[in-house]
């Protein structure tokens, strides 16, 4: 053994140090990398180590990077907060400025305008408040504060891009992100940010942070959809979340068939995809349910809508059983990308 | 026009001088009204009888709420403020509504005590015309304004009374009835739209299940028009009974309603439907009967 | 049985008692579904009751599942009754568009039984004439 050269003993540790790395992190990916870091370390202390030592060596080095790691994550996690929101400007220099996201977010104050920039640094660090900033920039209070509020949206959303040393892969990413952060629904749903976060993994990892801030959303349950198991629950979250509302048993259980309809279809041909029921307000009381999935799309939405139409073998009764259960129902859907299903039910009248 | 007449020189105290602020006028009329209570009362009384409005009402109970109408319509005059009114006239209603008294009746006694009102008030000023018309001008809007107030509360308290029997009227005509034992009977009667259709069916399965039913008997007689929607809802309610293991026998469908049936696509030789209620009864009666008589063994055994 | 707590089989003379305890996925359906037939097969039972008070939804595949299942007992000799569809349910079946097809249905275990009683002592003395006929 000693006459081999070290980076042949390396190569020989690599199914050790894959079973030390892979005993401890799941997600291959994430393993492969640590399990490449492993080795560049153990690479680069050959020389300096006895050759019988290398493999224990190896073994220590596996755990540290995979210890480390971890670290790295509860730091991240710990330091939530500063995405969540810039504001603690009780101590703005220590919470801008100090700490391992420093580079990070001067990258974001970087990326966003001039303009911005001094806003929200006059803000944010020097304390003005929106009426002395509005007077300056010859605007109003309340559009400075919203022009605040974007800033920081951006900045939160650049943050996340600048730790991760990433570019957005498609040019839907960031305005999704960012209508994300700024947690305005209502651009959400014009950007189809369901749709992009099915479909990119960026920010489908990305919008973990961004959608947690703030005070949760009680409103709403959104279930992913993957396999049988998530069709009870994607009905019995629905139920729970619909039954805040004064509907019957009998419409709490329609509800629950139509949502395990629709799971269904997304398990049979379109998975992934999720499943979110929403609380509304506005015109009427109700619960909406949108499934989304990232299927082969339905060429005639039409035809799918006609009862006896069976897209897989047996039944038919998917789309146009739901349809009969709910009140309202609207299918999207584009060949090759996936189909898109909203169906509501008001809370009858004079309930309360 | 003279300026010095007789009336202003020989009413003393309540009588108001031509250069009178208007807002004196009111409260000198109040003073009347006050002060000839019983004679106008009952001459308003006597008119309301004369024009047969409130025949509903004894002479005793007549008395009593025209005494407490024309205080509060003093009252009114007096403060501006139509609030006691208005609670009154509210109660008032809610007592006489279900006695059948139709809202022109009620106009028809505020609109006869203003005149009533008036006319005394013309008998006073009529000499003096400029006072009468100044009086005139500070009584009827104020009067206007109790009339409407009279008129709206009740017809605001008839539309909730109205609200409140359709409520119970709708509770009531879809009742399931438990004939006998593992028997219902659901009489189905006036227009069904899809929400009462719904209702319906909620309210037999419920019913099916506490009365342990095993036949239902559904009368179709009392539903006027039955058309595509309401008659899919039918053969939805038929199978969901099923479901829940109780066979539904429809009776009282007309050649019409069979139409209907037929068009949409029911298959009626699925459906047990029987021509009359009694018809009904007698196969609901041999479907539990030839059960019972099947279940007699068991039935002691457990 | 396999998943005991999720669903139970109880033999009770020539019936089978299978009672759903809670709502079933898919792949729990389809391996209660395989576990009863055997059991038909095995105790050679001539009823069965499947009682889904316990469900709170039965939509197209809970449907079809029980249709399947009542079909297959059939072709194994054994009838089949669901009982304990519950008033909500069965509301929203029909809505969805869904039935039990020719399957029988009753109110409850007690009620599953007596129809039992009838038909398939009925079956047996039709089976007696038959031979000695």
């Amino acid at each position: 053994m000693g006459g081999l050269d070290g980076e042949h003993d390396v190569a020989a540790l690599i199914p050790m140090v894959r079973r030390v790395v892979g005993a401890r992190v799941t997600d291959p990916d994430v393993a492969d990398d640590l399990v490449q870091e492993t080795l560049v370390r153990v690479l680069g202390a050959t020389q300096r180590v006895e050759p019988g030592m290398l493999e224990p060596y190896a073994i220590v080095t596996a755990r540290n990077v995979v210890a480390s790691m971890w670290k790295a994550q509860d730091r991240h996690r710990r330091n939530q907060h500063r995405v969540v929101d810039l504001r603690p400007a009780a101590a703005p220099d220590e919470n801008l400025l100090a700490g391992e996201e420093h580079v990070a977010i001067a990258e974001a104050l970087g990326r966003l305008s001039e303009r911005e920039r001094r806003t929200l640094l006059a803000h944010e660090v020097t304390g003005q408040d929106t009426r002395t900033l509005a007077d300056e920039l010859g605007s109003s209070a309340g559009a400075v504060a919203a022009q605040l509020n974007r800033s920081r949206a951006r900045l939160r959303v650049e943050y996340l891009l600048a730790l991760e040393q990433r570019e957005p892969e498609t040019d839907r990413c960031r305005p999704v992100l960012l209508a994300l952060s700024s947690g305005e629904r209502r651009r959400q749903q014009e950007v189809d940010a369901g749709r992009h976060l099915l479909e990119c993994q960026l920010c489908a990892r990305l919008s973990q942070p961004l959608l947690q801030r703030g005070h949760p959303r009680d409103d709403q349950v959104r279930i992913p959809i993957h396999s049988d198991a998530d069709i009870v629950r994607a009905r019995q979250g629905a139920r729970e979340l619909a039954a805040r509302l004064a509907f019957s048993k009998t419409d709490l259980t329609v509800i629950a068939t139509a949502v395990s309809e629709m799971a269904r279809n997304i398990v049979r041909f379109a998975a992934p995809g999720e499943i979110v029921a929403e609380l509304l307000e506005a015109p009427r009381l109700g619960v909406q349910v949108v499934a989304r999935d990232t299927g082969p799309g339905i060429l005639d939405v039409e035809q799918a809508l006609t009862d006896g139409y069976s897209t897989y073998h047996g039944l038919g009764m998917g789309l146009p059983g739901a349809r009969r259960l709910m009140d309202e129902f609207a299918v999207a859907s584009e060949v090759g990308r996936g189909t898109t299903v909203t169906m509501t039910k008001w809370q009858p009248e004079g309930r309360r | 026009m003279n300026d010095d007449s007789p009336v202003s020189a020989d009413a003393s105290a309540d009588s108001p001088a031509d250069g009178q602020e208007d807002d004196q006028l009111l409260p000198q009329l109040v003073a009347h009204l006050r002060e000839h209570r019983t004679k106008l009362r009952q001459e308003w009384a006597s008119r309301i009888r004369d024009a047969h409005l409130l025949d509903a009402m004894t002479p005793q109970e007549m008395s009593a709420e025209t005494t407490s109408v024309y205080d509060n319509y003093v009252e009114v005059l007096e403060t501006g403020s139509v609030e006691a009114l208005q609670h009154y006239a509210r109660d008032l209603s809610e007592r006489i509504i279900p006695r059948g008294v139709e809202t022109q009746e009620v106009v028809g006694i505020v609109l006869l005590l203003r005149d009533v009102l008036a006319r005394s008030l013309f008998e006073k000023y009529q000499r003096d015309f400029r006072l009468l018309n100044r009086v005139l001008d500070a009584y009827e809007p104020a009067a206007n304004r109790i009339a409407n107030t009279v008129a709206v509360s009740f017809v605001d308290e008839r539309e909730r009374v109205i609200r409140q029997q359709q409520d119970a009227i709708q509770e009531l005509s879809t009742p399931v009835l438990p004939v006998r034992e593992r028997l219902l009977i659901l009489p189905i009667i006036g227009v069904l739209d899809r929400e009462r259709a719904r209702q319906l069916t909620e309210q037999l399965l419920t019913g099916i299940r506490t009365h342990r039913a095993r036949v239902v008997v559904m009368d179709i007689t009392g539903a006027p028009n039955v058309d595509e929607a309401v008659a899919n809802h039918l053969v939805q309610t038929v199978d969901a009974s099923r479901l829940m293991g109780a066979s539904v026998i429809i009776t009282g469908v007309s050649p019409e309603i069979a139409q209907t049936l037929v068009t949409i696509g029911v298959d009626l030789s699925k459906m047990n439907t029987i021509g009359d209620l009694q018809g009904g009864l007698e196969e609901a009666e041999r479907l539990l009967g030839y059960t019972v008589n099947r279940q007699d063994g068991a039935a002691d055994q457990s | 049985m396999n998943t005991p707590a999720l669903v139970s089989i109880l033999r009770q003379g020539h019936y089978l008692i299978a009672s759903i305890h809670t709502a079933l996925d898919d792949s729990q359906m389809i391996r209660f579904q395989q576990d009863l037939i055997e059991q038909i097969g095995h105790h050679r039972s001539r009823g069965v009751i499947i009682d889904v008070a316990a469900l709170d939804v039965l939509d197209s595949f809970g449907s079809l599942s029980l249709r399947n299942i009542a079909e297959m007992a059939r072709l194994r000799g054994a009838l089949t009754v669901i009982v304990g569809v519950q008033p909500d349910v069965a509301f929203a079946m029909v809505e969805l568009g869904m039935g039990t097809g020719s399957v029988h249905t009753a109110l409850d275990l007690e009620e599953g039984l007596v129809y039992l009683e009838s038909r398939v002592a009925n079956a047996v003395t039709d089976m007696t004439l038959g031979i000695s006929g």
